[in-house]
């Protein structure tokens, strides 16, 4: 397996033969070419060791990584080919957060004034660069679960806020889903976003009532649905086949109870004062419905329970229903994997979150290390090749154009502060609590008739198909070394390794579709492509030489139906 | 997960309305005999063009329509308490004919008010999904059938786009109409449903499905430029047109095929047209899509159109809190832009053949959270143009009292007549004849009529 390391160099990064590899030899054997801190922190893998569980060739190596990170790169080609898959997940779960709000504070602390341009400057950043892949790409889905949205007028002037919001999945993203849930629920920013901020209890003489509204989408969207799931995911039927709804209106009106009294940590009042966006709401008991509540199935939260015991129980009991793993499994695996998973895939995910296999409930960990090594997902494009895959979310696609070509910018910053008007989204930036699309959305036509879902289709609309592949465009061929026109936030992609191929077509086909999609290329797709790039002059378009053959090919894979395709 | 047939068309309602054009989604070639006899002897023929302005997130219509009369105010500000709108600030309105109370509307909405007294603007009292009439003793009892998955916003968007409030298939009352009268816009390969406002389930039909605008217009293909382009386009449109066996390559390669060849069509169009004269409000969530409507509408002829169904969105509504301050916008904007696209339209001398209607997924409570107003079900719908017979409630207006006899709990409203007969309403002035609206609408028979009369 070695032998296929030292081949596998690719990309922007630094192959593993130019820094990694042979950092990792030199730490290894003890000895080092200068200054010991000259001496990088061996490579991960060399850490790690030789696996056994390594994937079955590149392209297996690729697939994968279109579903762990935002993006292949050569270095993690390289580290996932020697060490395995299960290497590469531990040291995943190892590697520190990289995280929004810090950064945002620095630049404020140095003067300058922070809107949503700079928080999504850091989200780019962390899904291109950060080197918790895995953690980041979780925190994005988890972003599309519990959605909070800049678009809230309550929200929009609260750049750093958000940010918090983000580092709070982006810490929670590969450990307990209940502490993720206690998270969620105190956030002043989900609090303000579903209105349980500033809430309090009843006052039945004036008709006023608690606010419903995260009670509700707490229980729709968040955790576990609105009918009750067998635990494949399938709809559970009470004996006239009927679904079986999960909740009642009276349900919500009890929950909404014990969501009350809650407002801005160290806020001296509770309904006016100052707004602290960054720390978890504070309780104020006086504004609280301490009174006894029944929860869905029968459950009781006895009178007299402080807000926080309150919110608590009420929790453990949502977390505890049967729906949860079956729930959020399927909206993980949707967001990773493949937009319609078969009911076992779900079946298993959902045993994992169950149970990690140590009694623990509910470990994210464990749950997206599942996802990630199913059958389904290693061979579903085997085995089910007409059904299986997703549309590509062009948030993802565009990180992952940036992260497998070293894209950066003079300035240092991705300035690329609007995405919604191009991709019909952005970090935190979606229309409704619904997220940007359904995950049940069934695109009309072919894939309705066929009964499969397909997410992504919901934002994929004749014009936005038209505006992602022209900013494809603009990324691609207004961003290489040596274009007249960049600026200092151009994001210019490194292709070096992509130029030293582009005399021979076949072999520039061959690499880019590794890269940009896992391998996965038609016959007739690369019998295309490769009559393409041959027939392109080594110098044509006044660029450097090969750079029209490399720029072309990696434009005509992205907005390809095949390329659009995580398959 | 993948076996859920409940949101599919049916094969049944495939057949149903692929009577008015081919199976494909934008190509029509078949002219079905039936529907055109239909249309003609209803005196169809000329255009007309529905356009559907969706408030998303669930209208609190109870403050746009408040009665004035003192016992009534009195009930309606009893139960809404901080959110009632003072009496004085009421916008008076004098129905054609009378309930025994008297009305205002929301001081937000004068242009609606102007509307409504031009005879321009109806008003479809207290209407949500239903499968059939419900009493609250029937829904207390849960001794009728009732939609599913009440108050939740997405399923209620759906039922309320559909053409059953039950679950039963995925066809939108849009998409039904446009599949009905497709067959007069001929050969074309513009679909007779257009949405400016994204993906909706309104306009899923059988055999039409809707093409995507932009406020902005449609978006052409860049690139492709410089003594490089033409090769790059070559081979873009070769991988684009490939046979692909991925389904999902196949739906993504087939939405490409739409967006190029249409903006071609589009462009062309809008760029033969003349200036609209009419000024939309400048800060509006919801002028850019109507302004967009009222071009393509002006282009409907150097297009071959027809028949057209138009869907607008304007997001917002969903007022758990700060409603006080917020629905005052959200009501000038909807008023200002739904005048201003009443404007254009009698500037393109089509008032007569453009119909608007206002629809929400639900109304909301009419008690208080004390920040605002949780998800209801019934609700006051909107039809606007010169077709509507304007200037009078239609249908009876709830008990406004808590615990009242339309009450469901806390103020949520039951419906006293069902988003079906509004919309069959619409689909008898767009050309479907009565004999056909029990098919088109399956649960319309449970209801005692078919129409609501607001189209005359």
């Amino acid at each position: 397996m070695e032998e296929s390391v030292v081949e596998s160099g690719s990309g922007g990064m630094p192959t593993v033969k130019e820094l990694g590899w042979a950092a990792g030899l030199a730490v290894a054997a003890g000895c080092s070419a200068g200054g010991e801190d000259d001496v990088p922190e061996a490579a991960w893998w060399i850490q790690a060791g030789p696996g056994t569980d390594l994937p079955a060739d590149e392209m297996d190596a690729a697939r994968f990584l279109e579903a762990a990170t935002f993006g292949v790169t050569a270095d993690d080609m390289t580290g996932l080919q020697y060490a395995g898959f299960n290497a590469y997940l531990d040291h995943q779960r190892r590697v520190a957060p990289s995280l929004q709000r810090p950064a945002l504070e620095a630049r404020e602390a140095a003067g300058e004034s922070i809107y949503q341009n700079q928080r999504q400057e850091l989200w780019w950043r962390n899904a291109v660069r950060g080197e918790d892949q895995l953690r980041q790409r979780m925190a994005f889905a988890l972003s599309e679960i519990f959605v909070v949205s800049d678009r809230s007028g309550a929200l929009q002037n609260f750049a750093i806020g958000l940010a918090e919001y983000y580092d709070v999945l982006t810490r929670g993203a590969l450990g307990s889903f209940r502490d993720l849930m206690s998270a969620v629920a105190r956030s002043p920013i989900m609090g303000n976003y579903l209105s349980h901020l500033r809430n309090q209890k009843g006052d039945p003489v004036n008709h006023i009532r608690p606010d419903e509204n995260f009670a509700r989408e707490l229980m729709q969207l968040f955790c576990i649905g609105l009918i009750e799931l067998e635990p494949d995911g399938t709809p559970r039927l009470d004996g006239d086949g009927a679904e079986i709804p999960t909740y009642s209106q009276t349900d919500i009106e009890e929950l909404s109870r014990v969501m009350t009294g809650w407002t801005y940590a160290g806020s001296a009042n509770f309904k006016w004062g100052a707004r602290d966006m960054i720390r978890p709401m504070e309780a104020w008991p006086d504004f609280h419905d301490d009174q006894a509540k029944t929860l869905l199935g029968g459950a009781v939260l006895p009178a007299g329970l402080t807000p926080e015991e309150d919110l608590e129980a009420a929790l453990d009991v949502l977390f505890q229903h049967a729906n949860v793993g079956p729930f959020i499994a399927f909206r993980l695996i949707q967001r990773i994997v493949t937009s319609t998973p078969a009911a076992g895939y779900v079946q298993r995910v959902a045993a994992v979150f169950a149970d990690d296999g140590t009694g623990q409930r509910g470990n994210l960990e464990a749950v997206v290390r599942a996802i990630l090594l199913d059958d389904e997902a290693r061979t579903g494009h085997l085995t089910s090749p007409t059904t299986f895959g997703k549309l590509r979310e062009p948030l993802v696609r565009m990180a992952g154009i940036w992260r497998t070509f070293g894209g950066a910018a003079a300035s240092g910053h991705f300035r690329y502060w609007n995405p919604q008007n191009d991709f019909g989204q952005a970090a935190l930036r979606s229309g409704s609590v619904f997220n940007f699309f359904y995950p049940t959305f069934e695109p009309p036509g072919l894939l309705q008739g066929a009964g499969l879902f397909g997410p992504e289709f919901q934002i994929t609309t004749h014009t936005v198909i038209t505006l992602t592949a022209n900013e494809y465009y603009d990324r691609i061929y207004r961003a290489y070394p040596g274009f007249g026109n960049a600026n200092e936030h151009t994001v210019t992609l490194r292709l070096d390794a992509e130029l030293a191929l582009a005399d021979d077509p076949e072999a520039l086909v061959d690499h880019l579709g590794l890269y940009l999609m896992a391998g996965q290329m038609s016959d007739d797709m690369r019998t295309a492509l490769v009559a393409h790039v041959s027939a392109v002059a080594m110098d044509a378009g006044n660029k450097p030489d090969g750079m029209q053959r490399v720029l072309d090919t990696i434009y005509l894979i992205v907005t390809s139906p095949e390329g659009a395709l995580q398959l | 997960m993948k076996d859920r047939p409940i949101s599919a068309p049916t094969r049944r309602d495939f057949l149903r309305w692929a009577a008015g054009g081919a199976a494909s989604t934008t190509a029509f070639s078949a002219l079905s005999s039936g529907p055109l006899f239909a249309a003609a002897a209803q005196g169809g023929g000329g255009y007309k063009a529905l356009v559907v302005l969706y408030l998303a997130g669930g209208n609190d219509s109870f403050n746009l329509i408040v009665p004035t009369d003192s016992s009534a105010y009195n009930e309606y500000a009893t139960s809404r308490q901080n959110l009632a709108v003072p009496l004085n600030d009421l916008l008076d309105i004098a129905p054609a004919t009378s309930d025994g109370h008297t009305y205002g509307l929301h001081p937000a909405v004068p242009e609606l008010r102007d509307l409504f007294d031009a005879g321009r603007l109806a008003i479809s009292v207290n209407t949500g999904n239903l499968v059939r009439p419900v009493t609250r003793a029937e829904y207390q009892a849960s001794s009728v059938a009732l939609p599913p998955r009440l108050f939740s916003h997405n399923d209620q968007q759906a039922q309320s786009m559909r053409v059953r409030a039950d679950d039963g298939g995925a066809i939108g009352w849009g998409g039904a109409l446009a599949d009905h009268q497709a067959y007069l816009n001929g050969v074309t390969s513009l679909s007779p449903s257009i949405t400016v406002a994204g993906s909706t389930p309104m306009l899923t039909g059988a055999a039409t499905q809707a093409y995507h605008l932009g406020t902005s217009g449609s978006v052409s293909l860049g690139g492709f430029n410089g003594n490089t382009g033409a090769a790059i386009q070559a081979t873009f449109d070769a991988l684009r047109g490939q046979g692909h066996t991925n389904l999902y390559q196949r739906q993504f390669a087939q939405t490409r095929a739409e967006a190029i060849e249409l903006d071609g069509v589009i462009s062309a169009a809008l760029g033969a047209q003349t200036t609209l004269q009419t000024e939309f409000p400048a800060e509006s969530k919801v002028s850019p899509q109507l302004k967009m409507v009222a071009k393509m509408i002006q282009a409907q002829a150097t297009l071959g159109m027809e028949r057209q169904v138009f869907f607008v969105r304007m997001g917002g509504f969903d007022t758990h809190a700060g409603q006080l301050e917020d629905q005052p916008v959200l009501y000038a904007d909807i008023s200002a832009s739904v005048a201003a696209f009443q404007a254009a339209m009698a500037e393109l001398l089509m008032e007569n053949q453009v119909t608007l209607a206002v629809v929400s997924e639900f109304g909301r409570t009419l008690s208080s959270n004390g920040q605002g107003t949780d998800h209801g079900w019934g609700g006051h719908f909107l039809a606007v143009g010169g077709a509507v017979a304007g200037g009078d409630l239609y249908g009876t207006m709830p008990s406004f009292a808590l615990e009242g006899a339309d009450d469901a709990g806390s103020g949520r409203m039951i419906p006293s007549q069902g988003t079906d007969q509004f919309a069959a309403t619409l689909a008898r002035w767009f050309g479907v004849p009565d004999i056909e609206l029990a098919v088109m609408f399956p649960n319309l028979g449970n209801f005692a009529t078919n129409h609501l009369g607001f189209m005359g």
